[in-house]
């Protein structure tokens, strides 16, 4: 074996030499008969001749003696290479559509399925993640939530039978100390079985379990760090381990460091462990046991919820239902429909790019007829045409597929930076998958290899005589070759115009968004996030004139031209929908009635440029004092209170009491309160929701562990944003902020379905820009290379009596039958899909004008590239077209 | 010097080159002339058999070859069997009179 390998590498190394070895042989054994000859008596000319003659063509005893040496299969495929590649360079137009085409295909269909596969199919890197749910539970008001849970009903529901083990998460700000300056970091509090129940192995050290948080004992000082906090704040130091890290004046071992995917909870940066005695618990998800279904495990918490309403109505609702869903239920429920109607997309992009390729080789290939026919005829093989046409095809798949691949790569970045934040935890891992790539590269590779042999198998059968003599450029083509070339054309077109009116439609659902009427003014105001430490400022009075102060510091600020507290209501989300009495009215079902309430103080509608329509607002002094006294929004009066003048009126929101030690409540805040104002519609359900109606009272009325500062600027905030945290630290100088500092445009932005409509409508916009210039540019070719064809056919007719007049209408005739039906069936497709976007997204709205403008400027291709070949052939003599054969 | 002398059955021109160079060496048209003796003028071997022949037979591992002088003082390439050469010559003799008592037993049969 050996030796054959040395001698194919001889042979393939070594040419040169060995090619010149085998004419020194051949010359010897000349030489050696010319003086046999010679020796018998012939003239040495002769003798020459007569030797030359007994040989019988030394090129052909050469050639055969390279054809059976090792290797030569080799050479013969690198020669086959070599000629294919010279003729993709002869026709570069040609080559680079074709190589595009496949390229631009394989790239979009790879990445985008791999941002699917990623965020939808394969989102968590557990075990067994398939029996992973989250405890959630819904009510009447309120979709699906995680519902959590205190310490003793955690407890309780940990043991139900359907769960097999448990895995919790409670987040607590902390800071870690010790250093120069206090770092904000997100801690996850989990109980012992949390990390085994996830089953994830550690990047370094070890995970915690259950002898980190013994029965009945405080939990050990030990933390497991984030892999991104590893890197952040240790450099990536391998001998972490060991070393202790000061989080709010206390020392812990650090223990282990989680690889760098892994997902237990967002934005985490360190993991600590809780006892199971821990009043605060934690929500929680389970892992089922095996063969249990959701709805089982369901059916047996909703006894434990009920009981728990029954023990503490104040947290837990008598209206909750048992609502488990696995692990990749929300993130599937939040992007799902945009994924598939993109890889709907993508995979319109991939036909259409292979439609191309097609139309173009098929255009190509039948033109060289005339020349397969006369390779047959001087003796080619079938199956070295064959071949031949094969590495054609293989060549332009194979550059066209590496560059497919590499493109990939880079659009999967490019979306994955696009993405929108808060659909899926940060640290899902988004890569390209692997069967989609050898699938599409597949699709490819097959298209471009039977459409590049179809020449060939038409010559299984060759009329080689006929070809040749009726010549390649006087072809008209056969009548089944151009009825294909219509269909695919057409195929082409429709595939088009389907996409561009989905792109259309996805681009106008983003216009929409951005149109939407806000209430307030997002330009130039930014939220401050204030988290409270724990047991800090545990007096009403001090937690309120605190936040005051933070308020003043900021505003007191130059550039600033106004600050606001909002607790919590930062739009477009703003608020917490509970439930409101109205005094006087008829009480109508409990649940019925319900309103935004916003804890926000007096310079809030000013902040945010929301109008006052009617009353009052509070003054400084009534917000210092909590005052019962609140404003309404223009829908809670069309709502609730049509007839009547708000104004003056009472309501009562039970629900504002005291629900935990975190939040420190006014007197009275339960009680009745009095409508002061009422103040314009903002958005505040998010920015693809009607207005909900919504109260506004004074922040002080329930003194939460944390606020937010809203600040406008003067000019853009971005400058302000140090400032901002010096103003803050010269109050206090332990106070942190929450991690960054966003203004309220990014809010929007942030908003998932803003994410997912610009994500959409921008990749939709590529692809569709995509697809209009790939099937120009084929359509363009194809079109003119079929007149180009019929140049002397043209020529025959003028010279037979027919006008230019009559070409121009055959040329039409021609290049029309492949484009009409294509428009046709592209606008049938089109209005038939619409109906399905309309339910997707609930677009009415026809983008008629959208896919007549493409269906017009494919037309136009057609026109300008069968027409112009046309006019410069009917500018020329017939006689010199004619001759010219 | 007959048309027979292109109608050597596939495999047994390497048998006649292996048979033919004994344990000397020889150059092609040594070969040629060395076979036509021993086949008494039976097989005449063209060089556009022989070339390739001697080419696959020396990548075979069965001859190697060397440039040397011929008698006319001439550069010509020589041929000589390897031991690899002899095995296979053995095997090919062994096959070839097999089958030729085989076809002598048949045409004897009626």
């Amino acid at each position: 074996m050996w030796l054959r390998i040395r001698f194919i590498l001889r042979n393939l190394l070594k040419k040169q030499q060995v090619n010149s070895d085998l004419d020194a042989e051949i010359r010897s054994y000349i030489d050696a008969v010319t003086e046999e000859k010679m020796a018998s008596g012939l003239h040495p000319d002769e003798a020459r001749r007569c030797a030359l003659a007994e040989i019988g063509g030394v090129e052909q005893v050469k050639q055969s003696v390279r054809n059976v040496r090792a290797g030569a299969f080799v050479d013969s495929i690198g020669r086959d290479v070599r000629f294919a590649l010279r003729q993709l360079v002869r026709s570069p137009g040609f080559s680079v559509t074709a190589i595009l085409s496949l390229g631009l295909g394989i790239a979009a269909t790879v990445a985008v399925f791999s941002v699917a596969y990623g965020v939808l199919l394969h989102p968590f890197p557990y075990r067994d993640v398939d029996r992973l749910c989250n405890v959630s539970v819904r009510d009447a008001q309120r979709a699906t939530f995680d519902e959590y849970f205190l310490g003793p009903e955690l407890m309780q529901v940990s043991k139900l039978h359907a769960f097999e083990s448990i895995a919790t998460w409670r987040r607590e700000n902390m800071s870690v100390t010790g250093g120069d300056v206090p770092e904000a970091v997100n801690a996850y509090y989990g109980l012992a079985d949390t990390f085994p129940t996830l089953g994830v192995a550690p990047l370094l050290g070890r995970n915690l379990g259950p002898a980190d948080a013994p029965d009945g004992q405080e939990p050990q000082p030990v933390v497991e760090l984030h892999y991104r906090f590893w890197q952040r704040h240790f450099n990536a130091d391998l001998d972490v381990i060991g070393k202790t890290l000061e989080l709010d004046h206390k020392a812990y071992t650090i223990i282990g460091v989680t690889g760098p995917g892994f997902t237990w909870d967002w934005g985490a940066d360190l993991y600590l462990p809780q006892a199971i005695s821990d009043q605060r618990g934690g929500g929680l998800v389970a892992k089922l046991r095996r063969g249990v279904s959701p709805a089982a495990a369901n059916a047996e918490l909703q006894p434990l919820l009920l009981q728990f309403s029954k023990e503490h109505p104040r947290e837990y609702s008598p209206h909750y239902i048992a609502d488990l869903h696995p692990l990749a239920w929300e993130v599937t429920h939040n992007i799902g429909s945009t994924i598939w109607v993109l890889f709907a997309g993508v995979g319109l992009l991939l036909a259409i790019g292979c439609c191309n390729v097609s139309i173009l080789l098929l255009a190509r290939n039948s033109a060289r007829q005339h020349e397969l026919a006369v390779r047959l005829a001087i003796g080619a093989g079938n199956s070295r045409i064959v071949r031949q046409l094969m590495t054609e095809s293989l060549l332009l798949a194979v550059v066209g597929t590496v560059l497919g691949v590499g493109m990939a790569y880079r659009l999967l970045a490019l979306i994955v930076a696009w993405l929108p934040q808060h659909l899926f935890p940060p640290d899902v891992s988004i890569r390209i998958n692997l069967p989609v790539l050898l699938f599409s590269v597949g699709l490819a590779l097959v298209t471009t290899i039977i459409f590049g042999l179809l020449p060939a198998l038409q010559m299984v059968h060759p009329k080689i005589a006929v070809a040749i003599q009726s010549g390649s450029r006087t072809m008209t083509g056969t009548l089944r070759s151009r009825h294909l070339h219509s269909a695919l054309v057409s195929g082409q077109i429709a595939l088009t115009l389907l996409l561009l009116s989905t792109a259309g439609a996805a681009m106008e659902g983003f216009v929409r968004l951005l149109r939407v009427p806000l209430g307030y003014d997002p330009h130039n105001v930014v939220a401050v996030g204030i988290p409270l430490h724990e047991n800090t400022y545990t007096t009403w009075q001090g937690r309120t004139s605190y936040f005051e102060e933070l308020r003043a510091s900021v505003a007191s600020l130059a550039g600033v031209t106004a600050a606001s507290i909002a607790g919590n209501a930062i739009p477009p989300n703003s608020g917490w929908e509970l439930p409101f009495e109205l005094r006087g009215t008829q009480a109508l079902t409990p649940d019925a009635r319900l309103a935004r309430i916003h804890l926000v103080d007096s310079n809030y509608f000013n902040t945010l440029r929301t109008p006052l329509i009617k009353g009052r607002i509070w003054t400084p002094a009534e917000i210092a004092n909590a005052a019962g006294l609140v404003l309404v929004n223009e829908s809670f009066i069309r709502r609730y209170d049509p007839s009547l003048n708000a104004v003056g009126h009472f309501l009562r929101v039970p629900k504002l009491q005291n629900t935990s030690p975190q939040v420190l409540m006014a007197p009275g805040a339960d009680g009745w309160l009095q409508v002061i104002g009422v103040v314009g519609d903002a958005v505040n359900g998010g920015i693809d929701q009607p207005v909900e109606p919504a109260i506004f009272a004074p922040y002080s009325l329930e003194g939460l562990g944390g606020t937010e500062i809203l600040v406008r600027t003067h000019s853009a905030p971005r400058g302000l944003v140090s400032s901002l945290r010096k103003q803050i630290a010269a109050v206090n100088p332990e106070q942190q902020t929450y991690g960054t500092i966003s203004d309220l445009e990014k809010w929007i932005e942030d908003e998932a379905v803003w994410g997912r409509t610009r994500l959409i409508s921008t990749l939709f916009a590529g692809f569709s820009i995509l697809a209009l210039a790939l099937s120009g540019v084929g359509l363009y070719s194809v079109a003119s290379y079929l007149v180009v064809q019929r140049t002397s056919e043209f020529a025959i007719r003028i010279a037979l009596g027919a006008t230019p007049s009559h070409v121009i209408r055959l040329v039409t005739a021609s290049a029309g039958a492949g484009v009409v039906p294509g428009i046709a069936a592209g606008l049938i497709l089109s209005i038939g899909f619409e109906r399905i976007l309309a339910a997707w997204a609930g677009i009415t709205s026809s983008p008629l004008l959208f896919i007549s403008g493409a269906a017009l400027l494919l037309l136009a291709t057609a026109a300008i590239a069968s027409l112009g070949p046309t006019r410069r052939a009917l500018s020329v003599d017939p006689m010199i077209i004619l001759r010219s054969e | 010097m007959g048309e027979n002398s292109t109608n050597l059955l596939h495999g047994t021109l390497d048998l006649l080159i292996l048979q033919a160079l004994g344990n000397d060496e020889f150059h092609g048209l040594g070969i040629s002339r060395r076979i036509e003796q021993i086949t008494r003028g039976t097989f005449q071997v063209k060089p556009g058999s022989l070339f390739p022949a001697l080419h696959r037979m020396e990548e075979a591992g069965w001859l190697t070859s060397s440039w040397g002088e011929s008698e006319n003082r001439r550069r010509a390439k020589y041929y000589r069997r390897t031991k690899s050469g002899e095995r296979q010559l053995g095997f090919e003799t062994e096959q070839w009179t097999t089958i030729s008592r085989a076809i002598g037993h048949a045409l004897k049969a009626n």
